[in-house]
């Protein structure tokens, strides 16, 4: 009985979701944020949406690269967000918020925005709409230096 | 796209101050709930945004807060011509409650839905009584609506069925202070094809106007249906209420975003239908709304932009709409386009819309979002929203009336 529910639980949650790329360990933003504080390690947020047509052409032409796969996994905890879910999430302050709500408050205003964070949620950089591999590396290569940067201060 | 925006921004410091009559004198702001502080956070959220009701001589506020570290439902009413909220009431069981949406009977009367540990919940208050609660339903059901004609609920709600959520209308009888559950059907008589989610209910003298999301074409649509008059649960097949954008704007894809609608009945058997809609993708989500068109084929009309040209520098949030007996239609959301996020208003005149105006004590430093408005008898504005100094502070519940001008 409880593998008929857990089965049934799982297509729930696969009807429920948007498209993140396969083959990465993208996760919900409030498990993502937990991971990033207890692991001290920078989130990249995937805002996307149900349908959004710029989400799949930029998993398809950039995020299928296996060396962005290897970095973004290596380097960062990642979130995806379905920015016009009401999937409720609970921050690290404690209020329990919708992904929809999440999307507000980092002005996902289109789709897709990636938003590279620190691991308590502060914006670092943001690339919005469809990106390709090339871009995906320069703003990892960006956002490691900002991280040094700010270690050696 | 930047020099349009600049354009715009530059136009708007230049412009004089507005001709426009607004409708309404505004008062200044009072606290909802007298509970707040650090960790505790208000949200006014349901379904259709109907958190703020007028009944007779009392307004009444519903929301749900975590100060005891459980989220759960609170209702605060007050006397039109007090000064302060009082009455605060815990309107939630004992379990993690969510969504509240609240309506007026008559008499100074409240009938409150809500979602409690996955199903949904009702009762009603009145002035010195809370009704017994009633549970609905088996299956895992989300995001209430409610409607009535004081002697009936009809409330819809989100639920699982199979592999999707459906949308479905309960009608309920009221006795006393008591509720009894009659027909339930589903809105839409084909099973769904993809998730139906945040439905809103409009209730006519003859017939009920039910819109939601829905996600069947592969992105999100707005869709609505309105039932048979002569047999209340059979709803004739819903159609498509959200149209694509002009083709020299259409997305990559397989469409663009739309979300949360809301609807308000007004004057006499109208309709609108207003939500937030990316069809202008690169400036984010606008305020779009429809007006239902009684004896038509085609449910609802062409869709208008509800904000002015200046909310293209900005994107709209939370759309919330209130019409009253005389004709008298609002549109409430909020917008950055000052800076801060503030509350935004346009209404209905000349059958056109407004200029914006950001509500005065509802403007200005921090954040002013998630509105809920209702108009009364007399077309008064009441307006409640959630106020933040930060983006991620704690939160109030905040509430301004807005006196129509004559």
């Amino acid at each position: 009985m409880r593998a008929v529910l857990l089965i049934i639980s799982t297509l729930f949650s696969l009807a429920a979701m948007a498209e993140p790329p396969n083959g990465y360990p993208f996760q919900a933003f409030d498990k993502a944020m937990q991971q990033a504080r207890s692991e001290n390690k920078p989130l990249f947020v995937y805002f996307g949406r149900y349908g959004c047509g710029y989400c799949e052409k930029t998993n398809k032409e950039a995020f299928s690269d296996k060396q962005v796969r290897e970095i973004y996994s290596k380097n960062y905890v990642l979130a995806y967000v379905d920015s016009e879910s009401g999937k409720r999430l609970r921050l690290p302050s404690g209020e329990r918020v919708t992904e929809r709500e999440v999307g507000t408050r980092y002005n996902a205003f289109v789709t897709p925005v990636f938003t590279f964070m620190t691991a308590d949620g502060k914006p670092l950089l943001r690339l919005v709409g469809v990106q390709r591999i090339e871009d995906l590396q320069q703003a990892d290569n960006k956002v490691q230096r900002l991280l040094n940067k700010a270690a050696r201060l | 796209m930047k020099l349009q925006t600049a354009g715009l921004v530059l136009l708007f410091i230049a412009s004089p101050l507005s001709v426009q009559a607004d409708p309404w004198e505004f008062s200044k702001p009072i606290a909802v709930t007298a509970t707040h502080g650090e960790k505790i956070f208000h949200h006014l959220e349901s379904s259709g945004r109907h958190n703020i009701a007028v009944s007779a001589d009392t307004i009444a506020v519903a929301w749900e807060d975590n100060r005891d570290a459980t989220p759960r439902i609170y209702l605060a009413r007050k006397a039109r011509n007090s000064q302060s909220f009082s009455n605060e009431v815990q309107i939630s069981g004992q379990g993690e409650a969510y969504e509240p949406s609240l309506i007026a009977l008559s008499n100074n009367r409240f009938a409150l839905a809500w979602e409690e540990d996955a199903r949904i919940h009702l009762r009603l208050v009145t002035p010195t009584e809370l009704g017994p609660i009633i549970s609905l339903g088996e299956g895992e059901a989300t995001q209430p609506g409610l409607a009535s004609d004081d002697q009936q609920l009809l409330l819809v709600y989100s639920q699982r069925d199979g592999r999707y959520a459906r949308i479905w209308m309960q009608d309920i009888k009221i006795n006393g202070l008591a509720l009894q559950t009659k027909q339930a059907c589903a809105v839409d008589a084909e099973p769904a094809k993809d998730e139906q989610l945040f439905p809103t209910i409009a209730k006519l003298k003859d017939r009920v106007i039910v819109a939601w999301e829905d996600r069947r074409p592969g992105h999100t649509i707005i869709m609505a249906a309105q039932n048979d008059q002569l047999n209340f649960c059979h709803f004739h097949p819903p159609q498509r209420i959200s149209e694509g954008p002009s083709s020299s704007r259409m997305p990559y894809g397989k469409g663009h975003g739309v979300a949360r609608v809301a609807l308000a009945p007004y004057g006499n058997g109208q309709v609108l239908a207003a939500w937030a809609d990316k069809r202008n993708f690169r400036d984010g989500y606008d305020i779009y709304s429809a007006n239902y068109q009684p004896g038509n084929n085609q449910l609802f009309g062409p869709n208008l932009s509800v904000q002015d040209s200046f909310g293209g520098v900005a994107q709209q949030w939370h759309a919330t709409v209130a019409g009253d007996h005389s004709g008298k239609l609002v549109v409430g959301w909020d917008d950055k386009r000052n800076g801060d996020a503030n509350i935004m208003l346009s209404w209905r005149e000349d059958n056109e819309w407004s200029d914006d105006i950001s509500v005065p004590g509802a403007d200005g430093t921090g954040e002013q979002n998630h509105p809920t408005i209702s108009l009364d008898a007399e077309g008064n504005l009441h307006l409640a929203w959630i106020a933040r100094s930060t983006t991620n502070g704690p939160s109030r519940v905040q509430y301004l009336f807005g006196r129509l001008i004559d």
